[in-house]
């Protein structure tokens, strides 16, 4: 593996890792903007943007875009959450050159009206469809109850009626504001020529200009608040409880890692002997986010209603042992392994590998080996957990439900 | 010891060697990686199991795993815990898979591990309550994930019955299901002489096979009896529902890995929905903005095959997107374009090297290929068969077998005319 990179300078970072002995190269490019970006009235617009970036260039129609793609046989996509838009493409490494080409083009988009009303019609499709989605439905909720007042609640999807008022002008505005090179990532990993890249890349985008694109960093100690929604036609209880954690540059986050494992791995996590062994749950699952100057730690649970008062017992029951006796050597010895070849697999492929890549320089502006954060794994102790668990306190929790009405 | 098929031509190579107790061992070796990824196949899937016990497979893979050989339930967690395995049990028509990934170095404890989990698993009765719980629950959750609902009906109006039968499950027969008729059908369905293990990534085959031949001694079996097949259930299937979208999920007939067209179908399937320049994309989502989700996509089982197409809308759209999707299927055969072709090609041989990339899809290729060809198909033999397709061949593979009958199913708050 060799590391790679160049800053151009308008500000666009390049980087690269080599590695010869694979079969496929992936190209990514890291935009730091999403919904915590937008304003109320544009709310959607990051995501909606993305969509957008594929409808072509002045050159290039929707159609020539997916044809240009599909003749390299890429496999290659876009997504949007709160703080990143990435585009990305895996590819065999005879293509990346072409690819690389495409993807520079697209990032600076025609963003023409007919394009942009027709695509309003699949924007409001894909709300529609994960409104169908309950599991998704009350992460979007509770997410935007925990940061209540932080731009962090703010919707990746928008709303039906953002999404309706959104103008076409008020899109070029926010991408002229955003899509600045000062704010991008070009990250490459797998079996590539870094020469060629840069000389790719260098011409075109060298005259893109530099934007201030700032964003604002507070950290979000959550609202703590609780709401339960009923749904006509729900089978069962959809549970999601959101507590704070810590950044995306904080050395700690690998103890807040290794602390969602203990809690709530899908197998043999506190949250699995204790709920999803017993069929109090079907699923229990816990994560942790470090995001861009502050973070979250969100467990999503699905029980029947008859097992919901129970569960939520258990869960604080939980939290109460983690806050009296932190986890044991033996939980964080598992939590460690399975991290590790977690690690391992992901990034033995080059499109798994780039995404670690583009977001370490994104947040901390550094390159990480694979064996750097394998050695941060390692050498957390029960110590590091017990500190992170006394800080954030994950038993005090934003709570959303959605579930069945109740039986009157 | 075993025997080595080493393939000149290419360059992956297969490991094969077959136990005394009939189960086939197959592995890939990959020089690239550090993890290994196993799976077991057995012969215990939603389609072979007796009639009135739908849904007993899900019991059983969570079940086996509730403690095995001197291992109680929570030490057999922990002991694969501790592994670093990432598991992955799945349900299939003709088989229960147990996979894992892992580090290499791990191998051996695992696979002793899995030896005990499929040979001695405890089976007791108080922990079938809960795997059988846990099973009910999952039918119930389908309910509220209609996406995954309506392919799982799907699959059930389409195959002659019982190849579809959800592998979800039916909560009346979960309920009937007791801890003795689901032991009796471990013991019969756990048939070593119809397992295969595959192995992909960094490991010693002769290892591997010599552990195997040890931890899986025995006599060959008594292959399972042949299932019956009855006709499939029905053309259109409308389940009514509060949704926000009308989720509509549609099938039709196409053939086998066995068949000598198979490959003129897949290249048929990719003009169809195998990028975002392909068909179905291009009508539906491009030009009409009618949906988010739309894809078709090859569906093979041994002895059957479809084409299965999924798309959410919201009623308001939902006819129109209905329509517009059968009548691209039936416009592949009035011909495709060069063009076509090529991205269909370079888009097929791309995925699968990029798969070929990952020591869990290779895996399960290998052990897929197997069971319904009997040999494993190496990437060059794929390619080059991908590469002898042309615009004649699928066209008239087309026109050849037209499609006929669409089986739809629809989840939402509005009936289409089908």
């Amino acid at each position: 593996m060799e590391f790679k990179q160049k800053m151009l300078d308008n500000g666009l970072s390049v980087i690269g890792e080599v590695n010869a002995s694979a079969k496929s190269a992936a190209i990514g490019f890291f935009v730091k903007t999403g919904s915590r970006d937008e304003t109320e009235q544009i709310n959607g617009v990051s995501h909606y943007l993305e969509h957008m970036l594929f409808k072509g260039t002045e050159k290039l129609s929707a159609l020539d875009v997916n044809e240009a793609f599909d003749r390299t046989g890429a496999q290659f996509n876009a997504f949007t959450s709160e703080e990143n838009t990435v585009f990305y493409a895996a590819v065999l490494p005879e293509y990346l050159a072409e690819v690389t080409k495409l993807w520079i083009e697209l990032m600076r988009p025609a963003l023409r009206d007919d394009d942009f009303n027709m695509e309003k019609n699949v924007i409001k499709e894909e709300i529609a469809m994960y409104k169908d989605l309950p599991s998704f439905d009350v992460m979007e909720r509770c997410r935007s109850l925990h940061f209540d007042g932080h731009s962090c609640a703010r919707s990746v999807l928008g709303s039906v009626e953002s999404i309706d008022s959104l103008t076409a002008d008020q899109m070029r505005e926010y991408f002229a504001g955003r899509y600045a090179p000062n704010n991008m990532v070009v990250a490459c990993a797998g079996d590539f020529d870094w020469r060629q890249v840069c000389s790719i890349v260098e011409e075109p985008c060298g005259k893109w200009l530099q934007q201030a694109a700032a964003r604002n960093l507070q950290h979000c100690p959550g609202s703590k608040k609780s709401k339960r929604l009923e749904k006509a036609g729900l089978a069962r209880e959809h549970i999601c409880l959101m507590s704070p954690g810590m950044p995306a540059q904080d050395e700690r986050r690998f103890a807040g890692s290794l602390l969602a494992v203990v809690v709530g791995d899908d197998v043999g996590s506190r949250f699995f002997w204790e709920l999803v062994d017993k069929a109090l749950a079907e699923e229990a699952a816990m994560q942790f986010a470090a995001m861009d100057g502050t973070g979250a730690f969100c467990s999503y649970i699905r029980c029947g209603s008859e097992n919901l008062s129970q569960v939520l017992d258990i869960v604080r029951g939980v939290f109460k042992s983690l806050a009296d006796d932190g986890v044991t050597e033996d939980e964080l010895r598992k939590a460690k392994n399975k991290i590790l070849s977690a690690l391992v697999i992901k990034n033995e492929l080059p499109m798994g590998r780039l995404v670690d890549l583009g977001f370490n320089w994104t947040y901390l502006k550094q390159y990480r080996t694979i064996e750097d954060d394998v050695e941060a794994i390692k050498a957390v102790t029960v110590d590091d957990v017990r500190a992170v668990i006394r800080q954030y306190n994950p038993g005090e929790f934003t709570q959303f439900s959605i579930g069945p009405a109740k039986p009157s | 010891m075993p025997e080595k098929h080493v393939r000149e031509y290419m360059a992956e190579r297969l490991d094969k060697h077959i136990l005394d107790s009939g189960m086939v061992v197959l592995g890939e070796p990959m020089d690239a990686v550090e993890s290994v990824a196993f799976n077991f196949m057995l012969p215990a899937g939603a389609a072979v199991l007796p009639e009135g016990c739908c849904g007993a497979a899900g019991v059983i893979s969570d079940w086996i795993f509730r403690g095995a050989g001197d291992m109680s339930n929570r030490q057999l967690g922990d002991a694969l815990d501790g592994l670093g395995l990432h598991r992955s049990e799945s349900v299939g028509s003709a088989h229960i898979s147990l996979g894992a990934a892992l580090e290499a170095s791990n191998l051996t404890e695992a696979l002793n591990l899995y030896a005990d989990i499929i040979l001695r698993p405890s089976l007791q009765a108080d922990q079938f309550a809960p795997a059988r719980q846990l099973a009910i629950d999952g039918v119930y959750s389908l309910d509220d994930d209609p996406r995954q609902k309506v392919m799982v009906k799907l699959r059930e109006q389409f195959y002659p019955h019982p190849l579809g039968r959800s592998t979800v499950g039916n909560v009346a027969e979960l309920e009937s299901l007791t801890a003795e008729n689901t032991r009796t059908i471990v013991k019969n369905n756990f048939n070593l002489s119809q397992t295969i293990f595959a192995v992909a990534g960094k490991y010693d085959f002769d290892d591997v096979c010599r552990q195997l031949e040890k931890l899986f001694a025995g006599r060959r079996q008594k292959p399972l009896p042949e299932i019956e097949l009855r006709p499939k259930a029905g053309e259109y299937t409308h389940i009514d529902d509060q949704s926000a979208q009308v989720h509509i999920g549609l099938m039709t007939d196409s053939v086998t890995l066995t068949d000598e067209d198979y490959y003129n179908a897949r290249v048929a399937v990719s003009v169809l929905s195998g990028g975002m320049s392909a068909r179905l994309f291009t009508e539906v989502r491009e030009k009409r903005g009618l949906c988010y989700a739309i894809a078709a996509r090859y569906h093979s089982l041994k002895d059957a095959a479809g084409i299965m197409c999924y798309a959410g809308t919201t009623p308001d759209n939902a006819q129109q997107t209905l329509d517009v999707i059968v009548a691209e299927f039936n416009r592949l055969a009035d011909g495709i374009s060069d063009d076509e072709l090529a991205r269909a090609k370079v888009g097929l041989k791309s995925a699968l090297i990029l798969q070929s990339e990952s020591s869990s899809s290779r895996a399960g290729a290998i052990g897929g290929d197997y069971y319904i060809l009997g040999r494993v198909r190496s990437l060059d033999e794929i390619k080059d068969a991908v590469e002898a397709t042309t615009v004649d061949s699928v066209v008239g593979f087309l026109r050849n077998n037209r499609f006929g009958d669409f089986t739809v199913v629809t989840i939402g708050p509005k009936k289409l005319s089908v």
